[in-house]
């Protein structure tokens, strides 16, 4: 039932991901993060099977670390989303897979560009002007289709997720009362409010 | 819904005179819900061979990585570049390591031989390989591009007019299916060079 | 004497009431305002084996197959009510048509549309213009949209978990004014200003909400019922092929036109994408 949305702008990325931590009808909690930085410019968002997802993602966001210590470099969004695409098409086949469904927003420092991968539990990969996952991409893709252009401006991104924000608490039947929005560009990833 | 329906997408690939042709679609999707349209399902193996890829996007993935692998090794290790009919082998080799669970592709094989001969295959999820001397059809419009490839297909075509064929066959097949569309490329493969080209395609 | 006993062999009214009903003698009420009746399978439970026949996930062989994926939507405005649907008839993936009429001109002050069963659907809103005119004979006056819903609305429950699969929206101008509502095949039926169904409705809904106004002129408003057809038809996969536009009016409903969905893209694809900031018109009007 999470959402996770995802924008990319001239040279940003604009995220945005729901808080609430619901289990079975109760709403355990609704300032939850569901999300990692997986280095300075990376930001990952989680959604899926309770458990999986953090445990996932900070599988993902350590080993990523443990690279950049080992090479002294900082992996570009492709590489780190590469890396993750394996990391769950190998656990697909496993015993126990993951169930998670990743959104991979990045500034890429090497090519002075913004990236955004859509990643689903299966680890099919693509990159990707804008995303969403669960049930409100349904209701966002279209509206992102309808508003977003290639060169779009920060304060138009916010604006247009809002809209975004807005259309799920009309017409979504569950009530995601809050979301957490975050920015990644050449600064590095940053919280903002809308 | 079926695995290999979850995505949809679908690749054709087609013989003519001293000339192959491998088409796909570009369309990613989760069952009714298009994710992407820029999606490849076709991957350059050498120089004169393409694989294509239709089936779960995943695996079109993992197995697009491990084919890269493979065929470099062979490159490395052989100092020439794989043939198509060997390409073919070390494919259905590779799905059938998975026989007891398989990577849900059906892939389909196109490119010119060191003679600049002709060679299109087909292929099940398991590696039963399925060589044709007209065309190979995947995907989940298979059916609808059997049918018009029969039709339109005809032997010994130039590259243009089966670039023509294979564009038409497509385009006219993925119209009838939900799953596949959103834009299409084709590769038509000469002795001289590969003519690459993405059609403009309905979008719904 | 005969004669006598024999009309009270034919009814159990007087003879008062018999000389009144002389006037209607063709006149069967029972047969008239019946249900249509279908053979309903005779087993034990005819509910449950329906189910396994008709419904989507069950796994039985010679399962029934009905026509799914569609985008209709329609909407009140101040200058009436807007219908829009795409055309595209899908049998599992396969496209079974691109040009299927799904509005239907119930008459010529009423429409429906059609989402679910294609079959269901066209005959139980024929059935409902029979009806309606039924009504409209009997009573000199036409039936209010509120009334044909209900209507229809009845008929489809009489058969409720039998298989039937239909979701619809039926509008029209009557003496309250323009009406709109929503009935489906669990018996629902909800008054509204604005709905849309089938399965890309939740992609048109996005841009209908957000470009949606009660204030629109007639151009903007059909344009806004056109561009939200489109969108979804382009993110679902079982929407398509050419999209229907209706204006519902005070003299009844006007058909604006067919575009095809395959052209539509790429006359928008050149279009500039509206503006996001400040109070700029939200869609291209072509004049």
């Amino acid at each position: 039932m999470d959402c996770l949305i995802g924008i990319v702008g001239k040279d940003f990325v604009l995220t945005a991901a729901d808080t609430s931590a619901a289990r079975s009808i109760t709403v355990m909690k609704s300032t939850e993060d569901k999300s990692r930085d997986l280095n300075k410019h990376i930001v990952m968002l989680y959604s899926g099977e309770p458990g999986d997802t953090v445990h996932f993602a900070e599988y993902i966001q350590r080993n990523i670390r443990f690279y950049e210590i080992k090479n002294g470099i900082e992996l570009t969004p492709k590489a780190a989303a590469t890396f993750t695409r394996k990391e769950l098409a190998t656990s697909l086949r496993s015993r126990k897979p993951y169930s998670v469904n990743l959104l991979i927003a990045g500034y890429d420092i090497t090519t002075l560009s913004s990236h955004l991968y859509w990643i689903d539990y299966l680890g099919s990969s693509v990159s990707v002007p804008f995303a969403a996952h669960g049930y409100g991409a349904y209701y966002t893709l279209s509206l992102l289709d309808r508003y977003h252009r290639s060169d779009i401006s920060l304060d138009e991104a916010k604006i247009l997720i809002k809209k975004c924000i807005d259309e799920l608490k009309t017409r979504f039947i569950i009530n995601l009362a809050n979301f957490k929005i975050k920015v990644a560009d050449k600064d590095g990833i940053r919280e903002i409010e809308i | 819904m079926s695995i290999m329906e979850y995505n949809g997408g679908s690749v054709v690939a087609m013989v003519g005179k001293n000339c192959v042709a491998i088409a796909s679609d570009k369309r990613l999707g989760v069952q009714l819900m298009t994710v992407s349209t820029e999606f490849p399902k076709i991957f350059p193996a050498t120089d004169k061979s393409f694989i294509g890829l239709p089936g779960l996007a995943t695996d079109i993935q993992t197995l697009s990585e491990r084919f890269r692998f493979k065929i470099n090794m062979y490159k490395l290790g052989e100092e020439r570049e794989i043939e198509p009919r060997t390409l073919a082998h070390m494919v259905s080799s590779t799905l059938y390591e998975r026989r007891f669970g398989p990577y849900f592709v059906e892939p389909i094989i196109a490119g010119l031989d060191k003679h600049n001969q002709p060679f299109i295959c087909g292929m099940d999820l398991i590696g039963c390989i399925n060589f044709a001397k007209d065309f190979v059809v995947g995907g989940t419009s298979g059916e609808s591009l059997f049918g018009i490839c029969e039709s339109l297909w005809e032997p010994d075509l130039e590259p243009e007019d089966l670039f023509e064929v294979i564009s038409q066959s497509m385009l006219n097949a993925v119209d009838r299916d939900c799953l596949s569309g959103w834009g299409a490329i084709v590769h038509v493969i000469t002795p001289e060079k590969v003519i690459t080209r993405t059609l403009k395609a309905r979008m719904d | 004497m005969d004669s006598f006993v024999n009309n009270f062999k034919k009814s159990t009214s007087t003879w008062e009431d018999q000389s009144l009903l002389d006037n209607f003698v063709n006149f069967d009420p029972v047969k008239e305002f019946s249900l249509p009746t279908f053979d309903i399978p005779s087993c034990l439970n005819p509910i449950e084996f329906l189910k396994a026949h008709t419904d989507e996930n069950s796994t039985t062989e010679c399962r029934i197959k009905l026509e799914h994926g569609t985008t209709t939507l329609s909407f009140k405005f101040q200058g009436g009510i807007i219908v829009a649907a795409d055309s595209r008839a899908s049998s599992g993936s396969y496209i079974a048509s691109q040009t299927v009429k799904k509005i239907i001109e119930i008459n010529p002050y009423l429409l429906g549309t059609m989402a679910g069963g294609a079959a269901d659907c066209s005959f139980w809103e024929r059935e409902l213009g029979r009806r309606c005119r039924l009504y409209e004979l009997r009573n000199k006056e036409r039936i209010s949209v509120a009334a044909a819903s209900k209507l229809l609305a009845n008929m489809v429950y009489a058969y409720k978990g039998m298989g039937l699969s239909m979701g619809t929206m039926v509008t029209g101008w009557d003496k309250t004014g323009p009406n709109l509502f929503y009935v489906d095949s669990d018996g629902t039926r909800l008054k509204g200003d604005l709905f849309s169904v089938g399965s890309g409705s939740t992609f048109a809904y996005g841009v209908l909400d957000s470009g949606f106004d009660y204030e629109l002129s007639a151009p903007e408003a059909i344009e806004l019922g056109r561009r939200s057809i489109y969108q979804a038809t382009f993110r679902d996969a079982a929407s398509g092929g050419s999209i229907n536009v209706y204006h519902v009016k005070q003299d009844g409903w006007e058909f604006i036109g067919n575009y095809d969905v395959g052209d539509l893209h790429w006359e928008y694809q050149d279009q500039p994408k509206p503006s996001l900031i400040g109070d700029v018109p939200m869609f291209n009007i072509q004049s």
